[in-house]
């Protein structure tokens, strides 16, 4: 079986960030990572590999050359290859872009199995997957919490709201977005760290792939707005304890 | 912009087990806006079987136009089916733009949807603006730190509206809109839905409970638990609850799971703690009376709808609170069970 798994590099969360026109600038210290449903995207191929000895897995990020510890981090989890489509991150490749140039590299790869996070962590727009599918002429099935394969067919089950979930059976080759459940990604192991060190990714230069005009635009980024009062209590950890300890008695909360 | 007089916005109301899901008017409201902003005619669309008397709900509160398709064999939601019998549909209704929720069930048709009808796709609307070249659509990005704002360069639009950030569109009798019957054999879809079954998630009390403290990520490990668990003792009726990455760890059960894909809670109080306020958990908890934020993170984004904002880390603040608290409170609530433990 020959599964890809798309992973997005993404700024840690707890990064703080500036805002310069339409970019979106993190302040020092930088630290990325893989996005966390990316990364369980890949715990689940490698579940599969687990299982299933003649699986083989490809691993694949598209942006800027420092992508490429993302992509060794997934070599160093175990996947056997990787593949980096280089591209700028600025502007941000609009979701129809990405899944444009993942098709046109995955065409023609044999995939079985594709794989994506349910959202890149950051974007948070669940797009790009069920886009490549489209181009694919598969059938996407997105917030898959469990899966099995059983020959050429799957057997998989999405989440929904308030946790009800839809149990589905499809055909491969097919296409599924991973929603977080109770699975927690592996950790790199040592020895598939150095064999990683000592791997070059496949790099294919976007530029050489076929995308079609993008049909939005990013015009402007600002703060969000603030919804309530958002008092922000000062002073040492003790004084706010009691600051906050008053409002609630004066409110008749405590 | 090519939005003709005569073109509509098309709602894809949600149901499931024969009942509308109260989104559907969010997304009116959102399409009422884009309908005075764009010049377009809003129109909605129920798919499945025995959709008729939905249809009929949708046009008597809304006088809107509304689309009945009975689809052979779709019993229950099928991202699938229901994607391939709107493109179908979709040209004849002369659709300048076809709004769905930012819900699970969104998520799995409407992105394939644009593709399919290259379209633009909007995905976790909040709002809407006429800018100088046209609409402008915003929406939250990078964990809630930043709101983006989207201009359209091409139609139709595919968007999913952001569940709890447009106000519902009030229940009134506008008037009874026209319902069309259209019966569409079963689409050739290639994943088959087998059945439909509740979650694992036990009630965990939350929404009987008048204070709610809400466990993130942020509380670090397992043990850290204990420190919300007395500060939900602090109170006389209190649950503890936690945002879905502390229920996959498995540190509280999936009945104290509050969001999207959890529980909707409107307690008096709010206590959050460790939790960055995405807004799959925010949609989940943004009616409480009173919002406590606690953060490390100075721009987390439950800070922009928190009444009072704590930038501290928790295993500090909460000791604070406690010891200062343990002079005024009454003794017996800090003794016996304490609540929510995991089950
Ligand atoms: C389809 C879908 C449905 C979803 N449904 C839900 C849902 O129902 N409910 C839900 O909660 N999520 C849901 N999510 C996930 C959601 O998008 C977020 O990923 C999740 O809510 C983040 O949880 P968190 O805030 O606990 O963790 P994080 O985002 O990791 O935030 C942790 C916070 O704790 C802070 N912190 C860290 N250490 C400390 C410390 N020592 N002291 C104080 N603060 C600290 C950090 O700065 C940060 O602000 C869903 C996602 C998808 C895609
Ligand atoms: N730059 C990228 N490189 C590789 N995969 C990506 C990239 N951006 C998004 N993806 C994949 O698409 C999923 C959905 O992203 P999004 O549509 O941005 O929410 C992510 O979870 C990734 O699996």
């Amino acid at each position: 079986m020959r599964i890809l798994v798309c992973i997005k590099q993404v700024w840690e969360p707890e990064s703080l960030f500036d805002l310069q026109g339409t970019e979106l600038r993190p302040r020092p210290p930088l630290r990325r990572k893989v996005g966390s449903y990316d990364e369980l995207a890949l715990e689940e191929a490698l579940r599969l590999k687990d299982r299933l000895p003649r699986t083989n897995l490809t691993v694949l990020s598209v942006g800027p050359p420092p992508v490429v510890d993302v992509l060794r981090r997934a070599l160093g989890m175990g996947a056997d290859r990787a593949v980096h489509i280089l591209a700028p991150d600025q502007p941000p490749p609009r979701p129809a872009t990405l899944a444009a140039w993942i098709a046109a590299w995955a065409q023609g790869q044999n995939f079985d199995l594709i794989l994506t996070g349910v959202m890149s962590e950051d974007a948070m727009q669940g797009a790009v997957g069920p886009m490549l599918a489209a181009h694919l002429g598969w059938p996407p099935v997105t917030s898959v919490v469990s899966l099995k394969v059983d020959g050429h067919a799957l057997a998989v089950e999405r989440e929904m709201e308030g946790g009800r979930r839809q149990r589905l059976a499809l055909p491969l080759p097919a296409l599924l977005t991973v929603q977080s459940g109770p699975n927690q990604p592996r950790y790199p192991t040592l020895s598939n760290l150095l064999r990683a060190k000592k791997t070059t990714p496949l790099t294919v230069d976007a530029a050489g792939l076929a995308a079609p005009p993008d049909r939005e635009k990013v015009v402007a980024l600002t703060p969000p707005e603030k919804r309530r009062a958002g008092l922000v209590l000062e002073g040492s950890a003790a004084q706010k304890a009691e600051r906050l300890l008053a409002m609630l008695r004066e409110r008749a909360l405590l | 912009m090519s939005a003709g007089a005569k073109s509509r916005v098309v709602v894809v109301a949600e149901h499931s087990q024969g009942r509308l899901s109260p989104v559907n008017w969010e997304l009116m409201a959102c399409a009422g806006q884009m309908a005075r902003v764009l010049g377009l005619e809003v129109a909605a669309a129920v798919l499945g079987q025995g959709v008729e008397p939905l249809a009929g709900e949708i046009a008597q509160r809304t006088g809107v136009k509304v689309w009945a398709v009975e689809v052979e064999g779709m019993a229950a939601f099928h991202g699938e089916a229901q994607r391939l019998a709107l493109a179908q549909l979709l040209p004849a209704w002369r659709a300048q733009a076809v709004v769905g929720a930012h819900s699970t069930s969104g998520l799995d048709w409407a992105p394939g949807l644009a593709a399919r009808l290259e379209a633009a796709y909007l995905p976790g609307v909040e709002g809407l603006s006429a800018g100088p070249e046209g609409p402008r659509f915003s929406r939250t990005a990078h964990y809630g730190k930043v709101r983006e704002e989207l201009a359209p360069t091409a139609w139709p639009l595919v968007l999913t509206v952001q569940p709890g950030t447009f106000p519902a569109a009030p229940p009134g009798e506008a008037g009874h809109g026209e319902v069309e019957v259209v019966r569409l054999p079963a689409p050739p879809c290639r994943s088959q839905l087998l059945e439909v079954v509740d979650g694992a998630g036990t009630d965990a009390g939350l929404g009987r409970a008048k204070v709610v403290v809400a466990a993130g990520r942020g509380v670090g490990q397992a043990e850290n638990l204990e420190l919300l668990r007395r500060l939900a003792g602090l109170f006389s009726s209190a649950a503890l609850a936690g945002s879905r990455p502390v229920c996959d760890l498995g540190w509280l059960g999936y009945g104290h799971q509050v969001g999207l894909t959890g529980a909707t809670v409107s307690p008096s109080l709010y206590i959050a703690c460790g939790i960055s306020g995405a807004r799959q958990h925010t949609v989940g908890m943004q009616g409480s009376g009173f919002i406590v934020a606690i953060s490390n993170d100075p721009q987390a984004a439950i800070f922009n709808l928190a009444d009072v904002c704590i930038v501290e880390d928790l295993t500090v603040l909460i000791p604070a609170l406690l010891e200062q608290a343990s002079g005024y409170s009454d003794p017996a609530s800090l003794q016996g069970d304490l609540p929510g433990r995991p089950g």
